[in-house]
């Protein structure tokens, strides 16, 4: 079980498009505890996104640090950001991006294909633990056709979790949900946090579905507006 | 599960597009096993003419204008003492075809005395050549002609009696006695009988014509054949019958190519349908990738190296070539190995049969043009920005 803490000092990033200059994030602090579950709020092109993708190495800043656990990302070149994302990082997007041709099991195996020394018994155990606490032991020989829209998003949820990653990074999760399944899938959340202690950050719309994380914070033109502690979690089962 | 299972799991996403982009690779690979089983046939029949060390005389003009029979007289004449030359065959053609059938066969008059040595290749024992030398309707026949038509017509064999009719006035129908059957792919498809047999024929039609198409002079070595070749041309230059004087391979060549330069003309259709299919499975794989940027995306933020991600996009393309290939390549290799075609059209081939060569060719060929079709999607894949390629998905 591990997890990490995340803290970004003074962060800028800025965009250049047919050479015009297009900041994003201008001079931002944020410290996330090992642990946390915290929810990114804000309008469309403050910056949600962007600073996920600051934060698992999928980008790196124009200025400041970026540091997850031990390892400051804006030092690291591609190659290392790739190995770091694989082992401690797990992604989860809001359309879900299964591989259509395999089954549940399978596409939660494909992170555990670039783990050298993992055996194929190992990666096996590794899937079935994954579904089970999903709560999709059962559908492991599906393929994702056959699956419905919050099973699917289960599916990503376990693919993400597999490598046990210190950090869970979702990309408006519940997006593509209806509320029933929206609930369903921010219980998981709750659990991976909760019950085995992830460190988790959230984009999201949704203000039910931030209301799930400990922590909510407000992006506003690339800028932390407000930074909020929640009430209390729901119970897990309870509606949205 | 392994990358090898996932490239081919991909394989089957868009099936009518993959069975298509097969069938682009299956066609012309199959054709092409077959054009290259035919120019190594082809290839071997000069080998073999190569080591007979004949000279073929025929008219300067064309092999059509018929040369008077003494001229056989006066090329031995250039070489009284035998130190150049063996032997002088005159040959006529016949044009004969079996009377039911439509295709002709190869079918020529030859000098019965000399034929057995200029033709040694055929291989007559001194027991055939007695045979044929003994019945003036005696005809040597090749085993390609044989297997051609002996389940139709059952004479077709050694000791079997046929008729021929000719497709040049006055259209003889001549009845021949098979006393040889020849082994060698080289002369596979030939008919040959004895001259006089046609010349009495010919007179009995009123056609007093002892005349030949072409003189086949066996040489004693290739420096010999090269001297007669000057020789023989210089001797009736300035003559009512002007002569060129060519090898057997050049002769075969010069054959071939009056029907249009196969070789050259095979080459070129190769060469276009392989840019074509290239295009095709580059276009396939281009479409693929776009496609699936947003999941490449995804593979690159679960830390999928780069490398990676090149290997499964190129693997797809080259794994797409190969199958397509050997779906094209193995019925044809079966096909040519089981039932070699007893006869291609007009072409000297005794028998296509399938080239081992040739198929390691065509797979070699289509799996670099799989790599090649999939070497720019591969790279773009290698070099996507993760962020760009998710920002596709949001």
């Amino acid at each position: 079980m591990a997890s990490a803490d995340i803290e970004l000092q003074n962060v800028s990033k800025v965009y250049y498009k047919d050479r015009l200059e297009i900041p994003v994030i201008a001079g931002l602090d944020l410290k996330i505890n090992p642990g946390e579950f915290v929810a990114m709020m804000g309008p469309s092109g403050s910056g949600k996104s962007t600073l996920l993708h600051l934060m698992g190495g999928l980008d790196q800043p124009t200025g400041g640090t970026v540091r997850v656990g031990e390892n400051y990302l804006e030092n690291m070149t591609q190659i290392q950001l790739t190995k770091w994302r694989s082992q401690h990082v797990g992604f989860i997007f809001q359309m879900y991006h299964l591989v259509p041709v395999l089954s549940a099991a399978q596409n939660v195996e494909l992170p555990l294909l670039i783990f050298k020394g993992l055996s194929s018994a190992n990666r096996k155990e590794r899937v079935k633990t994954a579904l089970t606490v999903v709560g999709l032991a059962d559908r492991m020989d599906h393929r994702p056709n056959q699956l419905s829209g919050g099973q699917e998003q289960r599916v990503a949820i376990a693919r993400a979790i597999v490598t046990d990653p210190d950090v869970i990074l979702a990309d408006e999760p519940t997006g593509d949900l209806d509320a029933k399944t929206s609930q369903e899938i921010l219980n998981l959340l709750n659990l991976l946090n909760f019950e085995f202690g992830k460190t988790i950050v959230m984009v999201t719309h949704d203000p039910k579905a931030a209301a799930h994380a400990t922590r909510t914070l407000h992006l506003e033109k690339g800028e932390l507006e407000r930074d909020e502690v929640n009430a209390p979690r729901p119970a897990a089962g309870a509606s949205a | 599960m392994t990358m090898g299972y996932i490239v081919l799991q991909n394989l089957r996403r868009n099936r009518l597009r993959t069975a298509l982009t097969l069938v682009a690779f299956a066609l012309p690979m199959g054709v092409f096993v077959l054009a290259i089983s035919l120019l190594a046939a082809l290839i071997e029949i000069g080998n073999m003419n190569e080591r007979e060390l004949r000279l073929g005389v025929h008219h300067k003009v064309t092999l059509i204008n018929l040369l008077p029979d003494a001229m056989r007289r006066k090329i031995e004449a250039l070489d009284p003492e035998r130190k150049r030359l063996t032997a002088v065959c005159g040959m006529r053609w016949f044009g004969g075809k079996i009377p039911e059938e439509p295709a002709p066969i190869q079918s020529l008059a030859a000098d019965a005395d000399t034929f057995p040595i200029v033709y040694s290749d055929a291989g007559m024992t001194p027991e055939d050549i007695e045979a044929w030398n003994k019945d003036r309707q005696a005809a040597v026949v090749g085993y390609g002609v044989i297997e051609q038509y002996k389940q139709k017509y059952p004479d077709f064999k050694l000791g079997g009696r046929v008729s021929l009719k000719s497709s040049v006035p006055p259209y003889l129908e001549l009845e021949f006695h098979i006393v040889k059957v020849i082994e060698k792919a080289n002369r596979a498809q030939t008919f040959y009988f004895r001259r006089d047999y046609l010349t009495e024929s010919l007179k009995e039609a009123g056609v007093d014509s002892p005349k030949c198409n072409i003189f086949w002079v066996k040489c004693n070595g290739a420096d010999e054949l090269r001297e007669l070749q000057t020789a023989i041309d210089q001797e009736f230059s300035n003559s009512a019958d002007e002569t060129k004087s060519e090898d057997e391979n050049a002769f075969a060549a010069s054959f071939t190519q009056a029907l249009g330069n196969l070789p050259g003309l095979m080459n070129a259709m190769a060469i276009v349908v392989l840019v074509i299919v290239g295009l095709v499975a580059g276009n396939t794989m281009m479409m693929s990738f776009r496609e699936r940027t947003r999941e490449l995306g995804v593979f690159k933020a679960m830390g999928f190296p780069p490398i990676r991600i090149f290997t499964i996009v190129l693997s797809e393309s080259v794994m797409l070539a190969a199958i397509g290939a050997i779906i094209g390549i193995a019925p044809v290799w079966i096909g040519l190995t089981f039932y070699p075609l007893p006869k291609l059209g007009v072409l000297p081939i005794a028998s296509l049969k399938a080239s081992p060569a040739a198929a390691y060719i065509s797979l070699i060929i289509a799996i670099a043009i799989g790599a090649a079709a999939g070497f720019w999607p591969a790279y773009q894949a290698m070099r996507l920005r993760t962020v760009d390629a998710l920002r596709r998905v949001a």
